[in-house]
This record gives C-alpha cells, structure tokens and sequence, in this order.
C-alpha cells in the first residue's frame, strides 16, 4: 500500500465572477510521478499556486503527509517540504549560479542573523557550501558554478531552477512546465534527469507539462483539468484514450463530446 | 575542499583589507603631522558618518529592495539619544535652561550612549515597520518620509523640552575632539579626533559587509532580486524585511550620534527629508548595491561640497579675466547637474554592484562575477 | 467658539483650495507613469520665484501672471523630457531618484540665483486686499482660492471626459501598453499631462505666495509634500479624491495651528500645549493611517500590480 504524500480536497479557487479552478481533488503518493494536463487557461497554474500557498483557495483542503497546509504562508510550505519551480524562470538575477542554490539552503539554517554575521555558523556554513557543491555535481552544473544564473542558456536555467527547489529538501517537487522552451533532445534528457533526482532524492514529483512526449513517458499517473474541472484521470494509456481529454484537446464539439459512452 | 577556502579569503579580499588598513595608518600618521584645522580632516570626519548612513541606506534599497526614505528621522533618534545622554551633568542647566535643566540628570559614556542611540533608532524602526513593511515600493517611500517627519516634530515639541529641549539646540556634549589624548596640562599628545570616528565608522561598515556576505544577505538579496522566487524557497519576507529595517536603522542611528559629535550640537529641524535626499543620491552615485561605491561616493561628495569645489562659490580673477557666473551657491549648481548626468546616463554610479576586491581582481585579469547589468 | 474656529477654517479652505492644485499635478502623473514627481513641489516654487523676478524688472503684473503660468508649464514640459523620458523602460525606482534629482536640482538653482534670501513676493492689487467676511478679517485670495480651484477642477473633469486628448489620458492611464499598441501618442499625453500639472501648480504658486509673501528655495517642498499626501489620501490618481483630499489636509493643519487658543477657549486646556509643532506632522500621521487600512485612498480604485 503506497503511502499518501499531498492530499488535494475539492479545491476551488475564484477570482471575482471566475472559478479558475474548480472543485479538484487529487492524491499524490510517495514516490510517484503525478503530472496535471490541460489545456492553456484551464487552471493548472492556479492549482499550483495553491498548494504553494501563493493564493489561499476559496474553498477546500490541502493535506501534505497528513498535515493540513491549506493558506499557510508560501514559506511555510516550503519548509514543510514542498518545492517549486517556476513556468517563467525566477532566478535571483544578481547571484552566481552557485549562490542561487546556496540561498535555498536558509530555510534550513539554524543560526540567527547575530551568529550568522559574526560567524559564529562557520561550521554550518561549511556544511551548507560543501552541500551545495555537491548537489551542484549531482545535477550537473557544477562547472558553472561561478557564471552568473541569468547568464546561462535557458535549458540550464531550467535545471538550475529545478536544482535550486532541491536545494531547498523537499519531499514533494512541484514542476511547473520544466521542458517549457526546451527541444525534443534536451525534454528526452530532461526527463531521464527527473526520474533520475526523483530515485536519487527520494522525491514525490508533482508536473504540469505540455510536451505530451515527456509527460506519457514519466508520469505514473495523470490528472487532466479543462475549465478547472477535471475530466479525466489515470495511468498515461488511460487517459491518452479518455474521449474527453481528446474533445478538450481537440476543441469537439459539445454534442460529440457527449455522444460516445 | 581548496575551492571553498578560495571563496572565503583570496589575494584580491587579503588586499583590500591591507589597503583599508594603510589607509588608517595614514591617517593616523597624517594626524600627528598636520595641523588639526586642515580640511583634509573635516572632510574625512564627515565623509566617515556620511558612509556609514549611506552604508545603511544601500543596505535597505541596494541590497534588500526596500526603498525607504525615513533615514534622517533615524538619524535623528540616534543624535538625540547621544547629546541627551552625555551632556555633562554641570552643563545641563546651561543647555536646558529653559527647561530647569531637564529631566535626565545622568550621563552615559561615550561608546555606551552610541549604541543606545543605534538601539533606539532600531527599536523604532520595528514600530514603524510593523505597518509600512507591507507597502510597495513608492508608498513605502512616503510612509517612511512621513514617518521621518512626524519624528521631527516630535522632539520640537515644547512638551517634551525636559527630555529634548524642545526647539532649542542640544550642545556641550562630547564630540570628535574629545577623543585626542591630552597630558596634565591639556596640551594634546597623541591626536585621534579623526581616526577613531573613521574607525567607528569602519567598524560599523565591516559589520554591515559582514551580515550581506552571512546567509542573511545572501535571502535578502534574494528577496530584492526577486521576492515571489525568495519566498517559494522558503524565505519568510515580512521577517526578513523587518530585520534589514531594524539593521540599517541601527547603523542610521550611530551615524546621527556621529553627525552629532561632527557638528557638536544637535537640532531637530536640520534633519529633514533634503537630508534623507542628500544620503539616497550618494548612494546613487556610488553605485546602489555596492558598499565600496557609498564609501567613496561618500568622501568625494564632503570633499567636493566642504573644499574642492568651494572655489566656485568665490570669485575668481585669472589676470584681468574675472570667471563669469562664480559666486555663492554656484558650487551646489555644478553639483546638481554632476548628479542629473550620474542619474540619467551613468546608473550603474562609480561602481554599480562591484566591490572592491573585484576591482582588484580584473586588475588580476581574473573573472569578475556580477558587476553591469543593464 | 465659532469665532475663535472660523479664521483658521477660513485659512484652511484656501490653503487646502492651493494644496489641491498642486494635487493634480501629482495624482495625475501617478495615474499615467506611477511616478512621485518629487520635483513638483519645487516647480511650484520657482513658479513663485519667477514672479518675484519678473515683476522686479519692471513687467507690469497683469502681463506678470500669464507669462509665469505659461513659464512654469514650459518648465514642467522641458522637466520631463530631459529627466523622466530617458527612463521610461527603466526600473521605477530609477525615475523616483531622477525626481529627487530634479528637486534637489532645482532648489539649488534656486539657491544660487536668490543667493539663498527670502525674496518678497509682488503685491497683487484686488486679491491682495482686505476683505471681512462673517466677523473674519482676511485677504481676498482666501476667499477666491476655493472657487477659483473649484472652477478649475471642473474645467479640468470636462476636459478629460469630453475631449480626445482627455480620453488618451484615461487610456493612457488605465492601460499603457495597450494604449501605445492601440496608437495613442504616449509621448505627447504624457507631456499634456504635466503641461496642465505644472500650469495648475504656477496658478496655485500665485494664490498661495500672495497669502505668505515671501519665496525662499526650500518654500516648495512642505507645500509639495503635502499636496501628495493630499492625492494618496483622497486616492491616487482620482482627481476629485485629490481636491478633497487636499481640503481636509489643509482644514486640519489649519485647526491644529490654532488647536491650542480653541481648546484653551473651549476650556479643555488650562495652558498652552504646544499643539501647533504637529500641524505638518499631522499630515504624515493621516497619510500613514490611510495607507493602512485603505491603501488605495478614499476614492481610488485597486490597481492590480502588474507582475
């Protein structure tokens, strides 16, 4: 019996007269690759933002490992073991590539700003640096490691943001469109790297994604969501046969969407 | 392993600290030799607690993102809090006199009353901050310059005067000059009027550089360059915000105590929002998010305005020619224009984001992280 | 009682008749580039300055008073271009610093020009004059101040709802993108836009010297200051939540520089308390407490942050 990670409990989300997102529900296990499809606009980011604590859900419940995490502060969550990427990279733009992943490692700190300026975390720091270093290898940036974040080509970019959500020890990694921009060669690589950090790490990994290749390939499970309802669910064959996911992808009519059962 | 001792102290870092130290030691020598009256040295003493403030400021708009404008109302606090508590009880019927010689009627040493005056100002600035943090950046900025103003008005207030002394000056308190070491007959031996407030000014700033370089500064810089991202890795901003506030209102707060000791007399109407201005286009000029570029920018803005540009507020007759447009305030003018073309067509400042270690190390022909961008 | 208030509330309105002036120049620069002119305070002030010149070397006022508001638009126009245009793609922050640049810029040009003295302002014959109303000896600028804002307030509303260029502003200032995309003129709205800031500051530079007779380089920054507040208070970028706005500062600042005789009056005080050192602090506090709990003013509306 696998053991329940992120519990998602008919969610909604409105802004003002729109329901962005509506009434989901989703249970993430440990260890699985879970993906959320849909097409554009149909609340998949929104859904995110949620779990992350970026919006508090108009109504609903979020679980993390049994804890209720629902309009906790962003930060919060990210202690609690959530970690994020971002669908426009949000890279701290002054720091080296070295230094993003490095400041993901605060949260975890246990000096305060007094021991921390008079160094009297030195041993932590160490520890901190020699760690990020390390995950810098594991990842594969290591050689990087002093060029500016925003300097880098934007497939690295991408890693670097992944490796950064790392940095922070999650137990769920939320990916929000991590081949967005990428081509067939670096999306196949991409995805060997997920399972590759999901094993390594001992992850949950939670993905929006529109390279239907790349999500087919790695997902265990599929949620699709269209109008922020979902309409379907299930392994990758399941769902690429779902009369309804090809009516939302392809845009059928109403009366055909309905008429095979 | 070598890698990570490379980062903590490499030849460009060890340098920087040997030219900061000649520096000293040349001043010190400098101070033994030339004559006290020497504008080398009013420059330097103001120049020192001009750094510090501007220091502070870049701490909270280069480093951490917050544009706030409060920085001559915590300045005040801190010049207040020092001249209150160390006026010497015999003289504080002369400085309160109208007020029976006020209500404090102990003092405090000097380096004691300097801290209060740091803690003071940071005590306040996490009141303030409590409602002004959550504002966005212009609104921030005319809180906080509001928040400047009320203080103000505050420490005029007749009420207070046995605490403040109202409108009038708080003076006869210990400054600069009290700190050279006098023999029996109060002939002075070894002069240190200007090197200990360079010192207390360059103690305070390697404290700053300190806290920037901790993990600390490392999420405050991370919350300026991108404050959703810092907070999905886990940063707690109104925390983070609030401690950058604190900080730099602390270090704001010293530099009032030291202005007040440069001016040797303190009054609430001088520390106006032109003051706050004056401090923020240092900060410009020398580069925002740099601390060597507030240093710099710093002294040559005293050394400018008090002596190298002060022949442009006289007249000047080179053989017959008298040079047209100099007089009194013309100085000021130059200044104007050097700041607008700073502003408009050099953002980066002196120094945009680099320190000085890495000018040290493209002097080296090694790589230089950061530096220009945009 | 009514006697001992009236004066200062009769000060107040006009005051706060000149602060809303000033007001508009601000809440309209805001709702169009979300920019603190910094500078605008000090723009009112050299309107101030160059009166005091123009009249001494001898043109006769009547032609004085257009020439200046003419003068101080051009100055606003010529403002803009040189120190916020250049800037417009960067950081906000970068056209803030630009702003205070101007101030300071200005001031100190100011500085040098006056030689940092106290320069008298002309006497304007008719509004300088005496006038009693209801037991309250005042000049007449007082008492033309609130109706000559008022006239101007509407002429102004007319002109943003009902002419092209006043619909380009509320595109302008409700969208830019979008209205640059839909082939509005930006360059030129903008620059309307402290064209008719700066005139109504010259104008309110006119009304508000005559009442405090001297003009020294500093004169514009409580003005100016003050005259924001008013605009964030009443909701930035409303010009009607700025006129308000800037009535209730000045009708407070003006009733707390008295508050002292009127509660002494009123026999709620045995002494004086001082009271009158917060009439400018006051200010500050009211801005502080609305930015708290209704950041977007009395009348703003909310403006999504663009992200």
């Amino acid at each position: 019996m696998s053991e329940n990670v992120l519990h998602i409990d008919h969610l909604t989300m409105r802004f003002g007269g729109v329901v962005a997102v509506n009434d989901l529900s989703m249970d993430i296990n440990r260890g699985e690759i879970v993906a959320l499809i849909g097409p554009n606009g149909a609340g998949k980011t929104t859904a995110f933002n949620m779990v992350t604590g970026v919006y508090t859900p108009t109504s609903g419940k979020i679980t993390l490992m049994g804890q209720d995490i629902t309009g906790r502060r962003p930060d919060e969550i990210t202690k609690l073991g959530i970690a994020r990427t971002f669908q426009n990279i949000r890279l701290f733009s002054s720091m080296t590539v070295f230094e993003n992943v490095l400041t993901a490692r605060h949260l975890r700190r246990t000096s305060n700003f007094l021991s921390a300026t008079f160094r009297l975390n030195a041993a932590e720091e160490k520890r901190m640096r020699q760690e990020t270093e390390a995950l810098l290898k594991e990842v594969g940036l290591y050689e990087l490691r002093d060029e500016m974040a925003t300097s880098l080509p934007y497939g690295k970019q991408r890693l670097l943001e992944i490796a950064r959500a790392l940095s922070t020890q999650p137990k769920v990694l939320l990916l929000d469109e991590p081949a967005a921009g990428m081509n067939p060669q670096e999306t196949e690589e991409l995805g060997a790297f997920i399972k590759l950090i999901k094993d390594k790490f001992d992850l949950t990994v939670f993905l929006i994604e529109h390279h239907m290749n790349l999500v087919m390939d790695i997902s265990d499970r599929i949620y699709v969501i269209d109008f922020g309802k979902q309409i379907a669910q299930g392994t990758p064959s399941e769902v690429q046969n779902d009369p309804a996911v090809i009516a939302a992808y392809l845009g059928v009519d109403e009366e055909e969407e309905v008429s095979p059962a | 392993m070598t890698e990570i001792k490379r980062k903590k102290l490499d030849s460009a870092t060890v340098i920087s600290i040997v030219i900061v130290l000649a520096l000293y030691v040349a001043v010190f020598v400098a101070e033994q030799f030339i004559p006290a009256t020497s504008m080398l040295f009013t420059v330097i003493k103001k120049g020192a607690t001009y750094a510090l403030v501007a220091v502070s400021m870049n701490l909270l708009n280069g480093f951490t993102g917050i544009f706030s404008l409060g920085q001559a109302g915590f300045m005040l606090i801190g010049a207040y809090v020092y001249g209150i508590f160390t006026i010497p009880v015999i003289s504080r019927m002369d400085v309160y006199q109208y007020y029976n010689g006020g209500l404090v009627q102990f003092t405090l040493p000097v380096f004691v009353a300097m801290l209060l005056s740091g803690l003071a100002a940071a005590f306040l600035a996490l009141l303030i901050g409590l409602p002004v943090l959550r504002l966005k950046s212009d609104y921030l900025a005319i809180a906080t310059l509001g928040f400047a103003e009320i203080i103000r008005a505050l420490f005029q207030w007749d009420k207070l005067g046995p605490i403040t002394n109202g409108s009038n000056m708080l003076r006869l308190f210990p400054n600069f000059n009290d700190f050279n070491i006098r023999n029996a007959d109060g002939q002075v031996v070894v002069y240190l009027s200007t090197l200990v407030p360079l010192l207390i000014a360059g103690v305070c700033i390697f404290v700053i550089i300190l806290l920037i370089n901790s993990t600390y500064g490392r999420a405050l810089r991370a919350i300026k360059d991108d404050e959703i991202a810092a907070e999905a890795m886990g940063i707690r901003l109104a925390s983070h915000k609030r401690l950058a506030f604190c900080i730099s209102s602390f270090f704001a707060g010293v530099g009032g105590a030291m202005l007040a000791m440069y001016q040797t007399t303190v009054q609430a109407k001088s520390f106006t929002t032109a003051m706050t201005y004056e401090i923020l286009l240092i900060v410009v000029i020398g580069g925002i998010g740099s601390v060597t570029g507030s240093c710099l920018s710093s002294f040559l803005f005293v050394a400018c305005s008090e002596w190298w540009l002060r022949f442009l507020d006289q007249k000047q007759v080179i053989g017959d020619f008298e040079v047209p447009l100099l007089r009194n305030g013309f100085r000021l003018v130059v200044f104007s224009i050097i700041i607008m073309i700073v502003v408009l067509f050099f953002r980066q400042g002196i120094m945009g984001r680099k320190e000085l270690p890495d000018l040290i190390r493209q002097l080296q022909g090694k790589k230089v992280k950061g530096g220009a961008s945009k | 009682m009514w006697n001992t208030v009236f004066p200062y509330l009769l000060s107040g309105i006009s005051v706060g008749g000149q602060y809303a002036l000033i007001a508009i120049g601000y809440t309209m620069v805001y709702g169009i580039l979300r920019l603190i002119n910094f500078a605008h305070g000090d723009v009112f002030m050299v309107a101030g300055i160059i009166m005091v010149y123009m009249a001494a070397s001898g043109v006769p006022l009547w032609l004085c008073i257009p020439l200046v508001l003419v003068l101080t638009a051009l100055i606003g126009f010529v403002i803009e271009r040189v120190a916020y245009k250049p800037l417009r793609s960067a950081p906000r922050m970068s056209a803030m610093i630009s702003a205070i640049g101007v101030s300071y810029t200005l001031q100190n040009l100011v500085l040098y020009v006056t030689g940092g003295l106290n320069q008298i302002y002309p006497t304007i014959p008719w509004i300088s004059d005496s006038v009693t109303i209801f037991g309250a000896t005042t000049k007449m600028v007082t008492v033309i101040t609130p109706i000559l804002t008022i006239v101007l307030v509407v002429a102004l509303v007319a002109l943003i709802n009902h002419t092209k260029i006043g619909m380009a502003m509320r595109a302008v200032s409700r969208d830019f993108e979008t209205s640059q995309l839909m082939g509005i003129k930006i360059n030129r709205v903008i620059s309307t836009t402290f064209v008719i800031g700066t005139f109504l500051a010259g104008v309110a530079s006119v009304l508000y010297f005559t009442n405090y007779t001297t003009v020294i380089q500093t004169s514009g920054a409580m003005p100016g200051l003050k005259a924001f507040v008013a605009a964030v208070f009443g909701g930035i970028g409303s010009i009607p939540g700025a006129v308000v706005g800037a009535f209730i500062i000045g009708i407070a600042e003006n009733i707390i520089k008295g508050l002292d005789i009127i509660l002494f009056k009123a026999g709620i005080i045995g002494g004086p308390m001082g009271l009158a050192t917060f009439s400018d602090a006051f200010t500050f506090a009211l801005l502080i407490i609305i930015l708290a709990v209704k950041p977007t003013g009395l009348f703003g509306e909310k403006i999504t942050d663009k992200v």
